[in-house]
């Protein structure tokens, strides 16, 4: 492996060159520096080409995928290749990681070690989510991206939790690695991390494809909100040494589901698998479900493994779902008493929470003061998850009044207390009440 | 055999080294109906995802002959090789390391692996004889489910680096044999670095099993470059999944994965020490 030094020039394959900064980070393939080029500080990924089996492909992929370009924003893509120095080692350069985005890894481990340049010593700083919204608008970016993805005729191949970065504050997401992106069906080398890797693909029966891509994705989704691992049940941690062999039997061979419903074996052990048993205990039914599917009948047939789309609807619902209570207490629905059908009471104060029922879904969502719902949950035509259509607020003139504001860019009606509907337009807002019913076009609510 | 400076782990019942990977008591727990406020239910409140855990242990000649220069490159560079190792492990596996000495006596530097966040390097003196077969045999009392290697997850196998300078001056085979009936070594990562002309790399393939992971330094360079690249590879390959060799085309069995990841080991430690030679065999008129 022919490693870089610091200064060193790297010549680019359309002229100019890069030079090298510092290191930012070494990996299977081979390292990352940091590097000036243009006036503009990037990224350069330098492969360790002993390492990889098809030197050739892969870098002829990595040119198709800089001529394809990303499948959207969220995707830190390769934007340049260098030149081959004579042994044939290349890299390509990317966009920096922007500030403000947390790695995947240091979620999970809820801290990153930042280390003190003068001592050396390792401090650690608490990463987490500032709020059950950001969490979940997470959950449904990185589903998004895999869709894009997806739709684009490609797959990630070796999707694991280095593959992520995330801005705890808003959910954000941008997915990086991206040079072992690959035209489904087609495969440059890469098998995938073990744990985040397809049965099939772990047993050596499968190369990396959008199927194992879906199961990949799911245990990402499983490791986000569970915060541990889908397969590691006391049938893992008997074996106490997790070896090679021990590796194919439990995520190959023999993997089995932590919460399979007709095999108990491999339940999670509280001391070590704490956080799995707790939000096994609040996450709603339809989530669970989709995450026993994806495990149990999806481990032997890919076919059945859940579809982005799928994933992306069941989290659209769990995010219209949460409650944020004025006494501090922060849940999904579920976690709430429900005196009768339309209402949902707070199981610490007895706050009760009004909710609005949708003509196109069997699900209520509660009302909450800030609470709000998306283009997508409006117009049946729309997958536009981020763009906020409707708000409860409070009335700026009238303290203590509550009602629906239509931040959206289309005309509402709204019926209101002397049974006729009045036109809302954008900007407009309308008080709710007991008898309230909203005409969003297609899309009918009510209270 | 003693251990002045070693104190005792309060558990350490199994003394034979035979650790057959007996498993933690494990207590399965069926989730009881609960009304939602009879326990933590806060969605964004977890602890860190369980990690897997990776003992590094280091095992040093001290003897006499690595007085001197030999033994303040090695202590130089065992300094300057903490921080690169923690970059290797702070991911999804929590590294500790042990270093154990032997000379006329053996010696733990730490009575108990150290999470590698929070070690620091002591430095070493030289001085005595070399009493491998009474470092392996110690190795082998403590690479042990109740003594070092007490994680109540699951671990991966330990890494295993031993660095001399000479010939064994006990009967290195004794302690060797007990060594290799310890399960932890027997899928443990073997590494071996042999440092001057005493050193015999024969010896040291029967400890790792193969002489792909034997190294050896001539030179004070050299001695830096094979430990840090012995000890960072088998770090990165130790704390890790396996990575599969996916072009088989066929369904892998348990024997194809056996010892794998030494194998892999082997290799890169080959590759990489292979280009360094390389560079400093390069002849003074050349490539300019």
């Amino acid at each position: 492996m022919v490693e870089l030094e610091i200064g060193q020039e790297v010549e680019m394959e359309y002229g100019g060159s890069a030079k090298v900064l510092s290191v930012i980070g070494s990996g299977g393939q081979g390292t990352v520096y940091l590097v000036r080029f243009n006036g503009m500080k990037w990224a350069l990924k330098w492969y360790d080409i002993d390492k990889m089996k098809k030197p050739k492909e892969f870098r002829k992929n990595l040119q198709n995928n800089i001529n394809d370009g990303p499948p959207s924003n969220k995707f830190l893509w390769p934007k340049y290749l260098t030149k081959e120095t004579e042994d044939g080692t290349f890299g390509y350069i990317m966009d920096l990681k922007p500030e403000g985005f947390d790695s995947f890894v240091d979620i999970l481990n809820t801290y990153k070690l930042e280390i003190d340049p003068l001592t050396g010593h390792a401090v650690k700083r608490p990463v987490k989510f500032n709020s059950l919204n950001a969490m979940v608008t997470a959950v449904i970016n990185i589903v998004n991206a895999f869709r894009q993805l997806h739709r684009a005729g490609k797959s990630y191949q070796d999707l694991n939790d280095g593959g992520f970065f995330i801005n705890v504050n808003t959910g954000a997401v941008l997915v990086c690695d991206c040079d072992n992106i690959a035209p489904d069906g087609s495969n440059f080398g890469i098998g995938g991390k073990p744990g985040y890797m397809a049965p099939e693909v772990v047993r050596g029966i499968a190369q990396p494809n959008v199927q194992t891509d879906k199961y990949s994705l799911a245990v990402v989704l499983f490791k986000l909100l569970f915060r541990g691992d889908p397969m590691e049940g006391e049938k893992v941690v008997k074996d106490v040494c997790l070896t090679e062999s021990s590796e194919l039997k439990h995520y190959g061979q023999n993997a089995v589901f932590v919460y399979d419903p007709n095999d108990a074996s491999n339940r999670p052990v509280r001391g070590i698998h704490d956080n799995v048993i707790k939000f096994w205990r609040i996450y709603p039914d339809y989530i669970k479900d989709a995450f026993i599917r994806s495990f149990t009948t999806g481990i032997s047939e890919p076919t059945k493994r859940i579809i982005e789309n799928e994933w992306q609807k069941l989290f659209i619902r769990l995010r219209s779902e949460i409650i944020m209570c004025g006494c501090g207490r922060t849940n999904f629905s579920s976690m709430f008493v429900q005196p009768n059908p339309k209402t949902f009471k707070c199981p610490k104060c007895g706050m009760e929470f009004a909710s609005l029922g949708f003509s196109d879904r069997d699900y209520r969502m509660p009302l909450y003061l800030g609470c709000r719902f998306y283009e997508c949950e409006i117009s049946p035509d729309s997958d536009d998850f981020t763009k906020v259509a409707g708000e409860l607020v409070e009335n700026k003139l009238k303290p203590g009044v509550l009602g629906i504001k239509n931040c959206s860019e289309r005309q509402w009606k709204a019926k209101m207390p002397d049974g006729a509907f009045y036109d809302i337009a954008p900007g407009k807002g309308f008080p709710i009440w007991q008898g309230l019913e909203i005409d969003f076009g297609v899309i009918k609510a009510q209270i | 055999m003693s251990n002045e400076n070693m104190t005792e782990p309060v558990v350490n019942e199994n003394t034979s080294g035979l650790d057959d990977f007996e498993p933690a008591a494990a207590e399965n727990t069926a989730p009881a109906a609960a009304s939602a406020l009879d326990f933590d239910d806060d969605p964004l409140s977890a602890t860190g995802v369980s990690r897997k855990s990776l003992v590094i242990f280091f095992l040093i000649d001290t003897s006499g002959s690595m007085k001197g220069k030999k033994m303040g490159e090695l202590n130089t560079v065992m300094e300057e090789l903490i921080p690169e190792i923690r970059r290797v492990g702070e991911a999804d596996t929590e590294v500790k390391v042990a270093v154990l000495t032997f000379s006329t006596e053996v010696r733990w530097m730490y009575s108990t692996p150290i999470a590698i966040e929070d070690f620091e390097w002591a430095r070493l003196r030289a001085s005595g004889v070399t009493s491998m077969g009474a470092a392996f045999k110690e190795l082998s009392l403590r690479m042990s489910r109740n003594s070092y290697l007490n994680s109540p997850s699951l671990s991966f196998a330990p890494v295993i680096f031993l660095m001399t300078d000479g010939y064994p001056s006990d009967d290195y085979r004794e302690g060797l044999k007990e060594l290799q009936s310890n399960s932890w070594y027997k899928f443990g990562l073997k590494a071996a670095l042999g440092i001057g002309d005493e050193a015999n790399d024969d010896v040291l393939a029967e400890f790792t099993g193969s002489k792909d992971t034997v190294v050896h330094a001539y030179s004070g360079t050299q001695l830096a470059q094979m430990i840090k690249i012995i000890a960072v590879t088998s770090a990165q390959i130790g704390s890790k999944s396996m990575t599969l060799s996916d072009d088989s085309g066929h369904e892998l069995g348990e024997e194809d994965v056996f010892s794998a990841k030494q194998k892999l080991l082997g290799q890169q430690i080959q590759e990489l020490v292979s280009n360094k030679v390389e560079d400093n065999d390069v002849p003074f008129d050349t490539g300019w």
